[in-house]
């Protein structure tokens, strides 16, 4: 890969993504909850409990340590004035390449949990295609989304 | 500006109400099952009238689309006014819907049985945006003459409002040469027959029969050789025999029939800069897409058709399809690879056809394979532990994979050529994606951890095209040639 693109995202999106993980792992206690339940209730054989345990312990790990920081490490993007790179990715690092003759519009949304940490996703659509750079700085996001958009209207488009 | 509002043919009330019963057949079908037939036609039951009621539903519903459709038909009218056609329906709730005619990008037109016995016809018209990849405006049933009309008004502002401050837009250089037309394919009876017993259906067919035979020789042995009747099994296995031949003609007329109703008289015509494809044998079906709105041509051969010399061609359109069913448009179902390159270079002569494909790296081999890996060793450890001495066979189910992902190796590459990218890869079919830089959207390079670890990576195109747009990838490239790719790519916006 050539070099490293310019931007990544604020730290505090790798809070968020850490906090999704506990609501994640919050969903997998309950399942296993039940399971272990229903184990003790029926008399199923115990190792029921420490599959569940061991699940519920790799949950865990990997949806609040270690995906997100995977996935903080690979986000980066770059607004050019011809183009936006976008780099993602967990097991597969994707790198897209969007010209500004392609966007045709530009969104930020912004969820209770974005909300609070003052944060926005914004997405980027082309006629085929839509892509998303999370979790940026509410007033970067504003900013980016106005810049994209006058960028894009300086490209004539001729889809 | 004739304002004359033009309505539907009366038919169009009938062709409604039949096309709203087809939508019926299904939900009265599961009414049915769930009834388990036993609608009991005796008065004299207690149950009697309470298992009229879902029928009596139906009549009510059926009914109403009936009125539904005269209502429609009543209320329907179109007229052009202000360089826009409009249409208006609806009794209670009115709908108005004016399309200037710069935005409409093709009509399609459809025949349906009863369109033919009244010579009508059913017109599509299709604008960029379509909703829900419908088309904008549907008219049921118009006679010839009225389609014709509204093509020759809708044309001629298009030119006339156009030209003078557009010169830029060079698609639309109609001006007043009406009718250079000129055939590119047309498909004879033999054609269509190869095209059936060719089709991707008729293995999925062939295979169906395949498995149930196999089942058969399970049984047929097992069962009858304990019961020591020899000349049973002799006349059995003739019997599988005779059923499977049976069977496969069977199939296989079934395949041409099909293909015959769809594909008779496969005409594609260049016209005006516009492509027009009719088909169809019961129901006569015109697509019309202009040049300047393909995205991409897409080659496919499938195995069979390969080995046979054989391709099919298909383009990518930004707006709709047949009715925006499919956003895929089929120009050549069917046609010799060595006949494939004339008319192609004929109809698109800014593209190169044939062209030398940088190829993946041997190094990239393992790649096609591997990842069938992931799923394949649980599922063979499953096979082996549940059907133990017998499953472990499921192993040789690696050679197949590896066979199929070193196929999809040789076939992988991609040349770029100017401001045209061509991709070729293969699932099953092989596959030539020819595209020029404008029309990409957007271009993805990706790496796993173990590709990056070999210097390879894939890279992704996407182009518009109906909805949700269409993508090809190379896979496995070396790391550079991926980077030549997209280097290429971004340029291209830079020069722009």
């Amino acid at each position: 890969m050539r070099e490293q693109l310019m931007h990544q995202i604020p730290r505090k999106g790798l809070t968020v993504w850490r906090l999704y993980g506990v609501f994640n792992t919050f969903v997998v206690v309950i399942l296993m909850g039940v399971a272990s339940f229903l184990t003790y209730y029926f008399e199923w054989p115990s190792f029921i409990y420490y599959i569940a345990f061991v699940l519920l312990l790799i949950v865990a790990l990997t949806s609040i340590w270690l995906f997100p920081k995977i996935r903080w490490d690979h986000w980066r993007y770059e607004v050019r004035e011809h183009e936006i790179e976008i780099q993602s990715g967990l097991f597969i690092v994707k790198r897209t390449l969007i010209p500004m003759v392609r966007v045709q519009h530009v969104d930020t949304s912004q969820g209770p949990i974005l909300k609070k940490y003052d944060l926005a996703n914004i997405s980027i659509s082309t006629a085929a295609t839509t892509h998303v750079i999370p979790m940026l700085v509410t007033n970067d996001a504003d900013s980016l989304r106005a810049r994209i958009s006058i960028l894009a209207r300086v490209a004539e488009d001729d889809v | 500006m004739s304002e004359q509002r033009y309505k539907l043919h009366p038919i169009s009330a009938l062709v409604d109400f039949v096309k709203g019963l087809k939508d019926l057949i299904i939900p009265v079908l599961i009414l049915f099952f769930a009834n388990g037939f036993n609608v009991k036609m005796n008065p004299g039951d207690g149950s009697f009238w309470t298992n009229l009621i879902p029928l009596g539903i139906l009549l009510l519903v059926i009914l109403i689309g009936l009125i539904n459709g005269i209502i429609k038909w009543w209320t329907y009218v179109y007229w052009f006014e202000e360089n826009e056609l409009r249409v208006e329906y609806g009794l209670l709730v009115k709908k108005k819907r004016y399309i200037p005619f710069d935005r409409i990008q093709s009509f399609n037109y459809k025949e349906g049985i009863f369109h033919r016995v009244f010579g009508l016809v059913q017109v599509m018209v299709e604008t960029a945006g379509g909703t829900n990849g419908k088309p904008e405006v549907i008219l049921t049933a118009i006679t010839k003459d009225a389609a014709n009309q509204i093509e020759r008004v809708t044309r001629k502002r298009n030119v006339d409002e156009r030209e003078p401050e557009l010169q830029d837009d060079a698609p639309l250089s109609v001006e007043e040469v009406p009718k250079s037309s000129r055939v590119i394919h047309k498909m004879n009876t033999k054609e269509l027959i190869i095209l059936a017993t060719t089709s991707s259906s008729m293995g999925v067919v062939i295979a169906g029969v395949g498995a149930v035979l196999s089942q058969f020789a399970e049984y047929i042995p097992f069962d009858w050789i304990f019961e020591e009747v020899s000349h049973f099994i002799k006349f059995g296995f003739i019997l599988v025999i005779l059923a499977s031949v049976v069977s496969l003609l069977f199939t296989w007329v079934v395949a041409v029939i099909i293909t015959f109703i769809n594909y008779y008289d496969f005409t594609v015509i260049e016209e005006n800069e516009r492509l027009t494809v009719t088909r169809g044998l019961l129901e006569k079906k015109r697509v019309t897409i202009p040049l300047n709105r393909i995205q991409a041509i897409k080659i496919v051969e499938n195995p069979l058709r390969q080995i046979f010399g054989f391709a099919a061609v298909a383009v990518e359109s930004a707006s709709g399809g047949f009715g925006g069913e499919e956003k895929k448009i089929t120009i050549f179902p069917l046609i010799r690879k060595k006949h494939l390159y004339g008319p192609l270079q004929d109809l698109f002569p800014q593209l190169e056809w044939q062209q030398t494909l940088t190829k993946p790296p041997k190094k990239a081999k393992p790649f096609f394979y591997r990842i069938d890996f992931i799923w394949l060793i649980p599922a063979i450890a499953l096979c082996s532990y549940f059907w133990f001495p017998y499953g472990m066979l499921s192993v040789l189910i690696f050679i197949p994979v590896i066979l199929i992902g070193l196929w999809q190796f040789k076939t992988t590459g991609f040349a770029i050529n100017g401001n045209q990218l061509t991709i070729c890869y293969r699932i099953f079919s092989r596959v030539t994606f020819v595209v020029e830089k404008k029309r990409i959207q957007a271009m993805e390079r990706r790496q796993t951890y173990f590709q990056k670890r070999k210097e390879i990576a894939t890279v992704q195109v996407t182009v518009m095209s109906g909805l949700t747009g269409a993508s090809a990838k190379v896979s496995n490239l070396e790391s550079k040639d991926a980077v030549v790719v997209t280097d290429w790519f971004e340029k291209s916006t830079l020069n722009q």
